[in-house]
């Protein structure tokens, strides 16, 4: 099990929720760049495939995921999203992430465990429907400063088959 | 429309029509080879997946003797789907409706109470309701299935074609791994992918600008693709890149390979094809095997350092719909790579195609836009232009085709036509009637005296 540790007390909840909720909001406003300042040098950043299969069998692929990056990786989708010829999100879309669920947990090292609900919402373009990823996130956040470095993100997606055209938008 | 779409120039409405779509589903996709997986997906007696040909579904199974099966996921008895998993490992398939318990064979193995409601054997013999099992065949491991009992054999239906799927498949005598598949669903029609990877180099300077300006590449921007040659072959067709040495092993050295797994494609390929990628200076990248079956090999750079390293991508453009595809993505490496080549090539993968590839992000933008396009009153009408390379053909390059098939070097639509013609040829014939091979573009168009135009017979 990956809650163990002493559950963060009030006031650290708090600061760990406020540090999502200010995550959300950059990517929220397409402010990829500082995103990128809330990620450790060494982020592995992952979201494997999720299946359908018989109780008891793992529901995750072992070999394939969304997304399994590094920052080298995450920065140069940063940088092509920077761009005027990123197509995907050129008009931008309008994004929206909801995140709630939060639980947190102090590892023995010094690192926190988080878990997360994320809910996004993808409105593009004026004639389509909007577009929605559900997930839960565990991340890894290390204290630093007055505040966190995301050293780890596993996403689990609640789709199979995901009903957004990309996943340019980050989770 | 199909006439139209034959030469070149085919109305928008192909994109959406409800017409065309039942056409393609009741006269093309049952009378074509469907790709359903891959045999490294069911390594051990047991394993299954359950796959897709439009609305029917089929488990691909490899029975306890290690045969690969193909089912028809239907239940006899009232049409339940049997497996309702994606994947997993299972002797037995058992039907939750009444418990109609299928062997990973198609047999019918256990019914309940047999005697007391059928009157046991002599009332339903079990034997007269195995699992319906179409045709399937196997070429490199890829399991392909035919629904039409008297189309041609997988190996007659891929011909030539099979000398490019080698360079993908066939990078060592133990053949390809598969990983995934990615699954999503994107509003588009399935044929504007398939068209495109058939022959669309010259989108890519333009649709994938960013990764060129992000410098995700080595090569300056358009260089590597107006130099390349597309071919068409058979049912299938694609794009290459001009490489800069005229041998084979500098070349796949120059994309990224190690010395070893040159030294495995050496032995695995024919002259042909070693020359294709040496002296000919061609690399293979985007192709299609008609109707709805796309590969594509590339190699960016996937490290701060520049580390360049090569990936390969199967992809399914499979319909849910007219303006409807779901995306089936796997990631492919030869099974005799270096642990550290398949997670570089893994990560390559993954920035490049695929559901949050930025290749893939970029191209399925412009592919909703042209279905969502495609359905005015006016816009469905609108006769689109695939015409590329017919009135003002480019500079031809001095530069043999040691390969099958018919190849122009620059940009050009040929892939696209071919794709066209074929697809037209399988709409237009009707039940019981049998596909024309459709004309070679060479008999419309080509002028060999041109001094823009070359087309090589292989």
């Amino acid at each position: 099990m990956e809650e163990q540790g002493r559950r963060l007390d009030v006031h650290e909840q708090h600061s760990v929720e406020q540090f999502l909720y200010d995550e959300a909001a950059l990517l929220d406003r397409l402010r990829y760049r500082d995103w990128l300042g809330l990620l450790h040098a060494d982020i592995r950043y992952r979201m494997p495939v999720r299946v359908s299969t018989a109780r008891g069998r793992p529901d995750q692929l072992a070999t394939m995921d969304h997304y399994d990056e590094d920052l080298y990786g995450l920065t140069k989708r940063v940088e092509r999203l920077e761009t005027d010829q990123a197509w995907t999100e050129e008009p931008p879309s309008r994004p929206r992430r909801f995140v709630t669920n939060v639980r947190g947990f102090w590892r023995s090292d010094g690192d926190l465990t988080v878990f997360s609900s994320l809910l996004l919402f993808r409105s593009r373009g004026d004639m389509r429907e909007p577009e929605w990823v559900s997930a839960g996130r565990q991340d890894r956040l290390r204290p630093a400063g007055s505040g966190y470095l995301i050293a780890c993100r596993d996403i689990t997606v609640d789709e199979s088959v995901l009903r957004t055209q990309n996943l340019a938008l980050f989770i | 429309m199909l006439a139209a779409a034959a030469r070149g120039r085919p109305p928008a409405a192909i994109y959406s029509s409800e017409a065309v779509y039942e056409a393609e589903r009741s006269r093309l996709f049952p009378r074509t080879w469907q790709f359903l997986a891959h045999e490294s997906e069911i390594p051990a007696p047991g394993d299954f997946v359950v796959r897709r040909i439009l609305d029917d579904s089929f488990i691909v199974a490899r029975d306890d003797h290690g045969t690969v099966r193909v089912l028809l996921n239907v239940c006899l008895h009232r049409g339940m789907q049997v497996c309702r998993s994606e994947l997993g490992n299972t002797s037995h398939f058992r039907c939750p409706y009444h418990n109609w318990t299928y062997r990973n064979t198609g047999e019918l193995v256990g019914v309940p109470f047999h005697a007391e409601a059928y009157g046991g054997e002599a009332g339903l013999p079990k034997a007269e309701r195995s699992l319906i099992r179409p045709r399937h065949e196997s070429y490199r491991g890829m399991i392909f299935a035919c629904l039409h009992p008297a189309a041609p054999s997988l190996a007659d239906y891929l011909g030539d074609y099979r000398f490019f799927l080698d360079f993908y498949l066939h990078q060592s005598d133990s053949g390809a791994q598969f990983a995934g598949p990615q699954r999503w669903l994107i509003h588009s029609n399935w044929k504007i992918g398939a068209e495109n990877f058939a022959g669309d180099s010259y989108h890519t300077p333009h649709t994938h600008a960013s990764i060129v300006e992000i410098g995700l590449f080595r090569e300056p921007r358009a260089n590597k693709r107006k130099e390349g040659a597309t071919y068409q072959v058979g049912p299938g067709g694609g794009t290459t890149y001009k490489l800069p040495a005229e041998d084979a092993r500098q070349n796949l050295g120059y994309v990224g390979y190690p010395v070893e797994m040159i030294d495995r494609m050496q032995a695995a390929w024919t002259p042909g094809q070693l020359e294709l990628a040496g002296r000919g200076r061609f690399m293979v990248s985007a192709s299609t095997l008609f109707p709805n079956l796309s590969l594509v090999h590339n190699w960016p750079q996937v490290d701060a350092d520049g580390l360049v390293v090569p990936f390969i991508s199967v992809r399914l453009w499979q319909p849910a719909g007219p303006g409807e595809t779901e995306v089936l993505s796997w990631f492919v490496v030869d099974s005799q790579a270096p642990d550290w080549f398949k997670a570089a090539s893994y990560r390559a993968y993954l920035l490049c195609f695929g559901s949050s590839g930025m290749f893939e992000q970029d191209d399925v933008e412009n592919w909703t836009s042209i279905t969502s396009m495609s359905r005015g009153y006016l816009s469905s009408s609108v006769l689109l232009d695939s015409t590329m390379g017919l009135a003002a053909p480019p500079p031809p390059a001095p530069v043999a085709w040691p390969a099958p098939g018919t190849a122009h070097v620059g940009f050009g639509e040929y892939g696209q036509r071919a794709f066209l013609r074929r697809w037209a040829a399988y709409c237009a014939a009707g039940p019981g009637q049998p596909v024309a091979e459709p004309d070679q573009e060479a008999r419309l168009c080509a002028d060999p005296g041109s001094p823009g135009y070359r087309a090589v017979a292989g």
